[in-house]
């Protein structure tokens, strides 16, 4: 009975202190379940779009001589397999044609057979470039170096058997030379081999015919592959346990089939490299997700602290009227599970809400009843601690007459005289230090090995500075505050005028109060300024990515013989089109090594595509661009390049290029006057930039195989029209950047943080608006008697007015100023520690304006807000002191 | 005699009460205060004391009858510069000194200059200088009542009206902050009127005036104003 009186009179008397820490224990329990669906959804669609990358999941060699039946009987059996087909490779001493009276041959290359419906099964195996793809299929660059087409001869130069002669039906792109042409069975560490540079692809009939002989004589030069894509819907979610179930049916396969036959786990290899994705997504959680979960914790504690005052005034009543402890904090604990139910419940419905409109959040996939009962739990307990922790505390520990008291002399904490503030800054400062110097990474997922690990050290710096810097925010607030100096009189100056004096000096007497209203603010306004620099840094980097993958806005990818440059009048004349840039894209030979080389214009590429400084090493993008344009016969080669052949700025080397009119490769003497680390289209190992001008001088061709081109407005409009202007010729492909970044696979674009960082703006502009409106609103609502009688003396509207607008001031200035500096100092922590999500690194933070503007400005109305709605309403004032 | 400081006709204030009906706290009150009177107004508890200090100090307002202050000037001027006010709880500004609390009717006047040393006076005057830097809760209640009452006289009003100041102090102290009262306010005209239950206050004040159920039923002597 006792229990449901004192609720009914909390509920009565102090709603506004309950239904604060309630909405604590809401954005608590909301961001948390938010978090965890966010975690699960990344986690499944990185496991769907990896997945989904992978154009053949497993290439299954039948050693010679074991029967291909039962190996993949074997393989329906160890997996949950949807297709399987068989694919044919034998090796070829080379190729053989005869064009314009000349002969042309090349060296060893393979001969490969497909089965009737593969390419229905693995449509992105090969892609037509010229003719058709019924008959024999030839390679873009076997092709280029025979200078044969559809319809001309080739021959085929077998292993101890005599030529044979077919004829081209087309021209085709390999996208997926790598894997179709790897060495299956060598362990995962083992170099990569680069797939050959002669390709015949044969129908399956043709093949036998022409190859089953050489099997027979040599059959150490051909091979049996089944190529299998299982059941992807049969995955887990997860990429780490998809990695595992994976993995251990590649090993049930292995074991079933030792000795006839070896595999190649594309899909392992592929979801290993997401494993570490997984993991930074788990790591971004952590460091941006903690704090925000954090923040609304102590805001739960901060809601029910600022009505302590009174409640410890209550409490030592009913000390005094000789209630024991226990009554007490059972009292305490019947108030703080009202509190904590309705929290955790408005808690749970939000996000509930979240889950059905936020991006990213819809499916609810991994997540099941028992996480958020969890998460219910927590909010449960936070609800509960915040309650019953201060009255424990005042209980045992605080005289009754101390404890009636409302305001108190400042006294300096212990952690203030053990200066605890500046030694976790200096060591957030070590820590950060040996960090960020290291250039480690902190995810591994090594390639072939199941173990991962996160480096769970760099996570004390940030930690250790948030920590340090919320406690001098306290000491500096508390400080200027309890000083009451000129520094405290020019805030409240401009609100309180004649006034200043003495709400100074009374604000003064508030400095714990208060202080606590400023850090809430601070850390708020902190967690949502790191918070949207971050992302926009990471959006504005994966933008960075995107176009260094797709080249520009809108890329057309074209070949030397129908090189994309041939359009580039049309394509610059597009409405759509801001810019319109030619490059060639060659290949060269860097002694034995065959590198892409870009010929561009130094002065013109940039009106196309960004260049990073990032991208270049020992000097910036413009400085390299200059001495390129300066340089006739200078080159950009890669660091990888420098390395191997020992290079040093000014060296000539000798190129070997192909020349147009003999189509032979020649060498051309370039001057090496650079290091290109990125290069927009660049694959990531080597590769070589040099003038356009130069390239098309020595190699008799100024064909421009490539145009990137800048939108006006959106990249997909201008590749639709880009498309509409090429139709005549399909050999010519057009990708936009949204496709590049939508395909980028273990790189920035692979952690989704769309999700993740618009759960985080959102909940820090209402966190950051309710710590400075709602703890003010609370501290005016429990000090409505001193107002009151304020009034009663004399005091006219507008002079209560400047002791509720002063305080507000000091709140909001204080917490933007220090929320801004650390927020700031914060991202920039942030963006050094995590590193390794970015590619390239970022050349400065990006800074979202409008989005601080907009959390500055909702701080200041909530401000406002408070103060107005504090404000004693006129001829209340008896009312008022009757009621307090 | 000077003008009068207050007068009120056919005074009434009700109240919504919690089942939307309305109670009658004053009913048809008249009165009047002379410059330099001593009065107490006592009755039972709810009798309408407190609501007719703060009509008259015009802290409310009457839904019936009139109320004037015909030699305090205009209604907005009232407070703090004519009519001081002292209450039974704890009035005192929590964030304020003594002394800030004793200059704050000045302040809040627009009297900056000096605000401090008239203070710091006024408490000596009530023997209290030495607890200036004192923040109210670290008062005793008399105390605190004593620099409420040199607060409410800092203005020099020529009311001073106060809400059972004696109501949270034994006996001893009442005695001892009324005579401290009673001697400040000797040889002036500021007319000085308590709300108490406490017989032995009302019977130091010159006039007695007795509310009961909302009405002025005794004592109202227009003229009875003399010390």
């Amino acid at each position: 009975m006792m229990f449901l009186l004192w609720i009914r009179g909390v509920l009565a008397r102090r709603f506004l202190r309950v239904a604060g820490a309630a909405a604590g224990i809401a954005l608590t329990v909301a961001l948390l379940s938010a978090m965890a669906l966010f975690l699960a959804n990344a986690g499944a669609s990185m496991t769907a779009r990896a997945v989904s990358a992978v154009p053949i999941d497993w290439q299954v060699q039948v050693i010679s001589g074991a029967d291909p039946a039962l190996v993949g009987k074997a393989l329906a059996d160890a997996a949950p397999v949807k297709a399987v087909h068989q694919v044919r490779y034998a090796d070829v001493a080379g190729f053989e044609a005869q064009t314009g009276g000349t002969t042309q041959t090349t060296g060893p290359g393979q001969a490969v057979a497909f089965d009737g419906s593969y390419l229905s099964d693995f449509p992105a195996e090969i892609r037509s470039l010229s003719g058709t793809l019924d008959g024999v299929l030839i390679a873009q660059q076997t092709a280029a170096n025979l200078h044969v087409g559809p319809g001309d001869a080739v021959s085929i130069q077998r292993m101890g058997l005599p030529p044979v002669e077919v004829r081209i039906a087309g021209v085709v792109d390999l996208p997926d030379a790598d894997a179709l042409f790897q060495a299956v069975g060598l362990p995962p560490q083992a170099a990569p081999q680069a797939p050959p540079d002669n390709v015949l692809i044969l129908p399956q009939e043709a093949w036998r015919q022409m190859f089953d002989p050489q099997q027979k004589a040599r059959p150490d030069t051909t091979r049996l592959q089944l190529h299998a894509r299982l059941a992807h819907a049969a995955l887990p979610p997860d990429p780490v346990s998809a990695y595992t179930f994976v993995t251990a049916a590649q090993r049930n396969l292995e074991a079933r089939v030792a000795g006839q036959a070896l595999v190649a786990d594309n899909l392992g290899s592929r979801l290993g490299a997401v494993r570490e994705d997984a993991l930074y997504a788990s790591v971004l959680f952590l460091f941006l997700g903690l704090p925000g979960i954090a923040l609304a914790v102590a805001l739960t504690f901060a809601v029910t602290s600022s009505g302590a005052a009174r409640r410890r005034a209550e409490q030592a009543m009913l000390r005094v009227r000789g209630a024991t402890i226990k009554a007490i904090l059972l009292l305490s604990a019947t108030e703080a599970a009202v509190a904590a139910i309705a929290g955790t419940a408005i808690g749970m419905a939000a996000a509930s809400l979240l889950a059905a409109v936020a991006p990213g959040l819809k499916a609810t996939v991994g997540i099941d009843g028992p996480t958020l009962l969890l998460v219910a739990v927590f909010g449960l307990l936070v609800g509960l601690i915040a309650f019953l922790y201060p009255a424990w505390r005042d209980a045992r520990w605080v005289t009754v007459a101390a404890a009636r008291r409302t305001v108190n002399r400042p006294n300096a904490p212990l952690w203030q005289r053990l200066w605890l503030d500046g030694l976790l800054l200096a060591a957030a400062g070590l820590f950060f230090w040996q960090s960020a110097s290291t250039g480690y990474q902190i995810v591994l997922a090594p390639e072939g090995v199941a173990a991962t690990s996160v480096d769970y050290k760099a996570f004390i710096a940030p930690a250790l500075f948030w920590l340090g810097m919320a406690l001098l925010t306290i000491r500096l607030s508390a400080t200027i505050i309890a000083r009451n100096g000129a520094l405290l009189r020019m805030i409240v100056a401009p609100v309180s005028g004649a006034l200043a004096p003495v709400v100074s000096a009374a604000l003064s007497r508030q400095a714990g109060r208060l202080t606590i209203g400023i850090a809430m603010t601070a850390l708020s306004i902190s967690f949502a300024t790191s918070t949207a620099i971050f992302n926009t840094t990471y959006n504005a980097q994966a933008r960075i990515d995107a176009e260094l993958t797709n080249g520009s806005d809108v890329t057309v990818f074209g070949t030397t013989d129908k090189p994309a440059g041939a359009h580039l009048k049309a394509l610059a004349s597009l409405p759509e089109a801001a810019a319109a840039e030619p490059m060639q894209h060659r290949f060269a030979y860097v002694g034995t090594d065959l590198q892409d080389l870009y010929g561009i214009d130094p002065h013109r590429i940039g009106r196309a595509t960004g260049l990073s400084d990032a991208y270049f090493s020992g000097a910036s993008a413009a400085g390299t661009l200059a001495l390129l344009a300066a340089t006739s016969d200078g080159v950009l080669v890669s660091e990888e390049t420098v390395q191997d052949f020992q290079l040093q700025q000014g060296d000539t080397i000798n190129l070997r290029l192909m020349d147009a009119r003999d189509h032979q490769y020649h060498p051309v003497p370039f001057k090496f006057i650079g290091v290109a680390r990125e290069f927009p289209t660049a694959p990531k190992d080597s590769f070589l930039v040099a003038n356009s001008a130069y390239v098309a001088r020595t190699t008799g061709s100024d064909a421009s195989e490539y145009v990137l081109m800048r939108a006006r407005a959106d990249p997909a409009a201008l590749a639709r029209k880009a498309s509409s202007v090429l139709t005549f010729d399909p050999s010519l492909k057009v990708a936009d950047i949204g496709q590049a970044a939508h395909l980028i696979g273990s790189s920035l674009t692979a952690v989704d943080l769309g999700g993740l960082t618009t759960i985080e703006l959102g909940f820090a502009v209402v966190m950051a608006a309710a710590a400075a409106g709602l703890m003010l609103a609370l501290g005016f609502y429990e000090r409505r008697r001193p107002f009151a009688i304020l009034a009663a003396i004399g005091a006219k509207p507008r002079q209560l007015a400047a002791f509720l607008w002063s305080e507000g001031l000091l709140i909001l200035v204080g917490g933007m100023t220090f929320g801004l500096i650390s927020g700031l100092l914060t991202a920039w922590m942030l963006v050094k520690l995590l590193t390794g999500v970015f590619d390239p690194p970022p050349e400065a933070l990006s800074i979202p304006w409008l989005y601080l503007a907009v959390v500055s400005g909702l701080v200041a109305a909530s401000v406002i807000a408070a103060v107005l709605s504090a404000r004693p309403s006129t001829g209340q004032t008896a009312e008022q002191l009757r009621d307090l | 005699m000077g003008e009068r400081l207050v007068i009120a006709k056919g005074l009434g204030r009700d109240f919504r009460d919690g089942n939307s009906g309305r109670i009658n706290v004053l009913r048809d009150v008249d009165c009047e205060i002379a410059p330099g009177a001593r009065i107490a107004i006592v009755g039972p508890s709810g009798s309408g004391k407190t609501t007719l200090l703060h009509i008259l100090g015009g802290l409310d307002r009457p839904t019936a009858g009139t109320v004037e202050w015909p030699a305090l000037g205009a209604f907005e001027t009232l407070r703090p510069r004519h009519i001081g006010f002292v209450f039974q709880s704890p009035s005192l500004f929590p964030a304020l000194t003594a002394v800030q609390n004793v200059g704050l009717p000045m302040l809040l006047a627009g009297e900056n200059i000096g605000a401090s040393d008239i203070g710091a006076s006024l408490l000596q005057s009530f023997d209290l200088d030495e607890l200036g830097d004192k923040l109210p809760e670290e008062l005793s209640g008399g105390q605190a009542q004593r620099i409420a009452m040199a607060r409410a006289l800092a203005m020099g009003p020529k009311l001073l009206l106060a809400d059972e100041p004696t109501g949270q102090l034994d006996s001893r102290t009442a005695l001892l902050f009324l005579d401290a009262v009673l001697d400040r306010l000797e040889a002036t005209d500021i007319a000085l009127v308590i709300a108490t239950h406490d017989e032995i206050v009302a019977n130091r004040m010159a006039t007695r005036w007795t509310m009961d159920h909302g009405r002025l039923t005794t004592g109202h002597r227009p003229g009875a104003v003399t010390a």
